[in-house]
């Protein structure tokens, strides 16, 4: 029952409204107070207060008071309006649909909590009710022309591309006056239809709508792209020529043009009209680049085949030519791609010398006159240090001598020193990359990007603090979170992902976890973002870019950012299982691994060590900070981290359930990607849930199956269901027996194991999973580690391959771990990790 | 390199991009605020032949320029604004930045209307400073102390686009004459058939129309000879003024 209030506290009940509104919290609270003084039960005003308190970041005690609210007054609106408000700010956005529906149907002319809920329809994707939603507020004001796109939009995304036309069509033959020429919401409706069209693929049809609209249209750009292809698709080849040309006159550089151009021309077999193309269009615009190098790209020599002449070794002279004249640091970095052919990679090496040789010949050996400049000799220096450094033409050392003598010409060259730190990467030499990479920072204080390489290569050294410390150089530093807080606040997602992987490798959990949520949470955020622009964008009527973004969104942790961060993240939980399972003595003790727990706790004390001093350096700089200033990240209510380091998360007992929470993303939106389907499995058998484990099994074996990794998991999922068969349901050991078929249950696997490894006996990686495999099938713990060790004489095998063997043999705690170790030592002295 | 608009799902290695070039950080919803109010007007650079690592790889982006309209500019005078810019170093002097600049400086006047660009740019940005002024023509207005959050100043500079809006002018002018001129030339046509009474074939046809002399008509302003010049040339031909 709305319950009724003298009018000294009806317009005292309005200023609450208007106080909270104008965010004066404080007095809208004071107001409310007065009211139910005298009306203790008022719903409307116990519900308003719990709205403000709410806004004062006491959450709980808004609900339990907006709860109260309701039960003082069942048939308020306000009281569901508030009610849905308080969900939604909890991110509870099913709850608040449901409480704005309430509300609605008490209220159902009011148009703020019509909007309210069908932009909580939209967020959540709830095509129908936003429909109806926007077909009410429609009615209600079909005067604003953003109604009836609002509603074309959502028949749009619901699939009904013909409503959303129509819908679309009816406003405009509704109008009176046409718009005026600078009209953008004009434009962009007539634009978006236009597109709406053309996704019927009814391409006439969107060509003659286009045509009607393209003189006055104010997106000159998505015009003339359109037309183009619709030509295209039509089979209008010669005005669609035309057209390609129009777009290539605008922008040269957009190789796509050119590919269509080509392809309506006809001429794709023919490489010299093609090149004739793009020659016409490097001599018109002498500094675009994409119209010199493309043709690279198909050009080849002829000489074996006919005598016709070297065509790609001529072009890519020219270029090589004109790149390193100019002094185009880049050159390399824009010519990479070639290499995939060998030829070609071949050919661009052997033009790199001959250009370093007639500088040589023609210069008089002493530092070019330009102090800094990597034009000339220096370039072909450094074109042929990333030449030899790059994987498809690796030669470490002769890389190691280009840059070296680079550096003795031009020893302040920031790009000859970041390249060296690359060669030492590539070495395995992960202290002197990071070392060497620091040398380069120092040589350009002020530029960024070197700043941040330096922090990377740290970090892969393992060296979280002092790769902090180098961003710090950079990053805003006047919240007292430091450095730390400003890479959160500004979503710096790599940094986030290679500190936490650097954490795990230092052994700290904690730190590592607590860097894979915020990436988790970042991501959150991303898909949260969305929300104001629902509204916004009807705004401001840039409704196709609005509908590109609201289908990004739909796909968002399909980014391999997210995919990164949740695996590191999956990785970690499934082996906090694995010890709580060895520590209770499930497992036999081979897991539990001595020295990584004292290593781990030694590290976690050393954080421990240091958040201390973070902290009591923190508070220093907040006492000094500026009050006038306090309006930065550090003065939000409520935003203190009550375990920033971690130990919470890496104490949970609930290790499964959260490595699920992280991997459902990736198998939602992720499906092709193999390790994702792995890391499925890992925890699906884990979790005893063998029909989820099996699905991902048969996803990674569809993707590769002969995949190492795969070919172990079928033996172990065998291995379980051997042992788990009895105890399962009579249904689902039946669906798994007719989905598993790769190896049945009568299936001998020592000898399945033992075929595996005979046909890929030469690739390392499948040498390591088959010893594995061999091991976990009882064969003797001697004879596998020495066939482990084994792989280091094969002859494919790398560096990191030695890596994984060395983390296995510790794990197993083998005699042969240190021989091992001085072994690869001696084959590949420079890595880091056997020194 | 591929130089494109801006997509939506650009933005995470856009804000990637930027964090790793520049000290001047931004969330991913002013990102998006700029992509979802002016979305002609910012451009990336792409560097499309990287190979693929997983089937879900985005496009690897390696400049950007991120662009805006002042909402509500205090001069009254409608203009756009370069909220950011950045080249990944590996890609530096491939003439990214220029070109990423100059599609951005186009769309603001063909969407916009806008009459002049503004940014701001560290004193002691030498490349950024060079690209501004020697190479996009831009004027140096006036220093603004302190500017940055480290502490140092910023140059205040402008770009006056009324070059563009004429020439856009002018193409639309051209184009408006090849119109008229087709026109005349289908009539031209319709005349020679009456006279002749035989039909002719559709080739024969566009051979006449270009045969045909330009007869300019009255209600053109301008009259301009030749073909009309792309929008890429004429904007060179413009740098070549300032520098
Ligand atoms: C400034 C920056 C964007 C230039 O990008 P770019 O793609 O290398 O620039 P371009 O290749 O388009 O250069 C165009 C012109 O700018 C000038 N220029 C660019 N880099 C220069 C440098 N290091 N020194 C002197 N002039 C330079 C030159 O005139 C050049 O023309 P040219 O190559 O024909 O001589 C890039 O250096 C960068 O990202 N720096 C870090 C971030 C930054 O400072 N952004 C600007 C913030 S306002």
């Amino acid at each position: 029952m709305p319950q009724p209030l003298s009018s000294k506290e009806n317009s005292l009940f309005r200023q609450v409204i208007r106080n909270y509104e104008d965010k004066q919290y404080k007095r809208g609270l004071k107001a409310a107070e007065q009211i139910l003084k005298k009306n203790p039960k008022h719903g409307d005003t116990m519900a308003m207060k719990a709205l403000i308190i709410n806004q004062q970041g006491k959450t709980e005690e808004a609900f339990a008071l907006g709860k109260e609210a309701l039960t003082a007054d069942m048939k308020s609106h306000i009281c569901w309006h508030v009610y849905g408000l308080l969900y939604r700010h909890q991110k509870n956005f099913e709850e608040a649909i449901k409480a704005y529906k309430f509300a609605l149907k008490l209220e159902p002319e009011s148009h703020q909590i019509q909007r309210d809920l069908a932009f909580l329809q939209i967020q959540m994707r709830d095509y129908q009710g936003y429909i109806q939603s926007r077909t009410a507020m429609l009615q209600a004001r079909p005067q604003l022309r953003q109604n009836w796109t609002a509603l074309a939009v959502a028949h749009h995304l619901a699939g009904n591309l013909s409503q959303a036309e129509k819908v679309l069509t009816t406003y405009e033959d509704s109008l009176k006056v046409p718009p005026s020429k600078t009209d953008y919401e004009n434009s962009e409706a007539v634009m978006y239809k236009n597109t709406i069209i053309a996704e019927m693929q009814d391409y006439q049809r969107a060509l003659d709508h286009l045509e009607s609209i393209a003189k006055t249209n104010l997106d000159r750009l998505a015009v003339l792209e359109l037309r183009a292809d619709y030509l295209s698709k039509l089979g209008k080849k010669e005005e669609a020529a035309d057209a390609y040309r129009a777009l290539l006159d605008r922008n040269p550089e957009h190789p796509e043009y050119y590919t269509k151009l080509v392809e309506v021309l006809g001429i794709g077999a023919d490489g010299a009209a093609q090149k004739a193309i793009y020659d016409e269009y490097a001599e018109k615009n002498p500094r675009c680049d994409a119209a010199k190098r493309l043709p690279l790209d198909f050009l080849v020599d002829r000489e074996l085949i006919t005598n016709l002449g070297d065509d790609f070794r001529e072009a890519a002279r020219g270029y090589l030519t004109l790149m390193l004249d100019k002094g185009v640091p880049s050159t390399f970095a824009n010519l990479k791609h070639l290499y995939a052919d060998q030829s070609k990679r071949d050919t661009l090496g052997s033009l790199a010398h001959e250009y370093l040789e007639s500088k040589k010949a023609s210069s008089d050996g002493s530092a070019p006159a330009d102090g800094d400049s990597l034009n000339g000799e220096p370039a072909a220096l450094y074109y042929l240090a990333q030449h030899y450094n790059y994987h498809l033409s690796r030669d470490l050392a002769k890389a190691m001598e280009y840059v070296d003598k680079g550096i003795e010409l031009l020893p302040k060259n920031v790009e000859f020193h970041m390249t060296k730190a690359r060669i030492w990467k590539h070495y395995g030499n992960t202290r002197k990359a990071s070392e060497t990479m620091d040398e380069a920072r120092k040589l350009d204080l002020k530029d960024r990007y070197i700043n941040t390489k330096a922090a990377k290569y740290q970090l892969r050294n393992d060296e979280n603090e002092t790769a902090l410390k180098t961003m710090g150089l950079f990053t805003r530093n006047d919240s007292p979170g430091g450095p730390l807080n400003d890479l959160l606040d500004m979503q710096s997602v790599w940094y986030l992902t290679e500190d936490g992987e650097a954490w795990v490798r230092n052994g700290n959990i904690g730190l590592a976890l607590k860097r894979f949520h915020a990436v988790y949470n970042i991501f959150d955020v991303w898909q949260e973002d969305q929300f104001d622009f629902h509204s916004f964008s009807l705004r401001k009527g840039q409704i196709r870019a609005y509908v590109d973004m609201i289908r990004w969104e739909d796909r968002l942790r399909e980014h391999p950012f997210y995919t990164r961060a949740a695996l590191g993240a999956i990785a970690i939980y499934v082996s906090i299982y694995d010890r709580s399972q060895a520590t209770n003595g499930v497992n036999g003790s081979e897991d539990a691994n001595g020295d990584e727990a004292a290593e781990r706790k030694k590290a976690a004390k050393k954080a421990k060590k240091e958040a201390q001093k973070a902290e009591r350096e923190a508070a220093e700089r907040a006492a000094k900070q500026d009050p006038n200033k306090s309006k930065g990240a550090a003065a939000e209510p409520g935003k203190k981290d009550d375990d920033p380091l971690g130990f919470k998360l890496a104490a949970t007992t609930e290790p499964l359930a959260e490595a699920t929470k992280f991997l459902a993303p990736i198998l939602q939106f992720s499906p092709k990607y193999i390790d994702g389907q792995i890391a499925g499995f890992e925890v699906f058998i884990r979790r005893e849930k063998y029909l989820l484990a099996l699905r991902c099994l048969n996803a990674a074996l569809a993707l590769d199956a002969d995949h190492p990794t795969v070919h172990e998991q079928v033996v172990r999922f065998r291995q379980a269901l051997n042992s788990k068969v009895e105890s399962l349901p009579p249904k689902v050991a039946e669906v798994l027996k007719s989905k598993f078929t790769i190896v049945d249950d009568t299936t001998d696997l020592k000898k399945f194991n033992a075929s595996f490894q005979e046909k890929h006996k030469d690739s390392p990686p499948h040498v390591i999973s088959t010893v594995k495999t061999e091991r976990l099938l009882g064969a003797d713990k001697t004879k596998t580690e020495k066939d482990l060790a084994g792989v280091l004489s094969l002859k494919d095998a790398s560096y990191e391959h030695a890596e994984e063997v060395l983390a296995i043999l510790r794990q197993w705690r083998s005699g042969e771990t240190d021989t091992f170790k001085a072994a690869a030592h001696e084959k590949w002295p420079e890595v880091t990790a056997f020194a | 390199m591929d130089i494109r608009r801006l997509e939506p799902r650009d933005i995470p290695l856009i804000q990637h991009a930027n964090l790793e070039n520049l000290p001047e950080n931004y969330f991913m919803k002013y990102y998006l605020y700029h992509a979802l109010s002016w979305p002609q007007l910012s451009y990336v650079a792409v560097d499309v032949s990287r190979p693929k690592k997983t089937p879900y790889d985005y496009p690897k982006i390696v400049g950007y320029v991120l662009a805006k309209m002042e909402e509500e500019p205090s001069d009254g005078v409608q203009h756009g604004h370069i909220t950011s810019l950045s080249v990944m170093r590996t890609h530096r002097r491939l003439g990214i930045a220029e070109k990423l600049m100059r599609q951005s400086q186009l769309a603001m006047v063909e969407t916009f209307g806008a009459q002049y660009v503004s940014l701001h740019v560290r004193v002691s940005n030498k490349a950024a400073i060079h690209l501004y002024t020697k190479t996009l023509g831009f004027d140096q207005e006036k220093t603004e102390p302190k500017y940055y959050a480290d502490g140092e100043d910023a140059h205040c500079m402008r770009l006056d686009l009324s070059s563009i809006r004429e020439q856009i002018r002018d193409a639309q002018l051209d184009a408006e004459d090849n119109e008229n001129d087709a026109a005349a030339a289908a009539a031209a046509d319709d005349d020679e058939h009456a006279d002749e009474g035989e039909p002719v074939g559709d080739a024969g046809k566009a051979e006449d129309k270009k045969a045909l002399p330009n007869r300019p008509k009255e209600t053109k302003r301008k009259v301009k000879v030749g073909r009309a010049l792309g929008v890429q040339a004429l904007v060179e031909k413009d740098e070549s003024k300032h520098a």
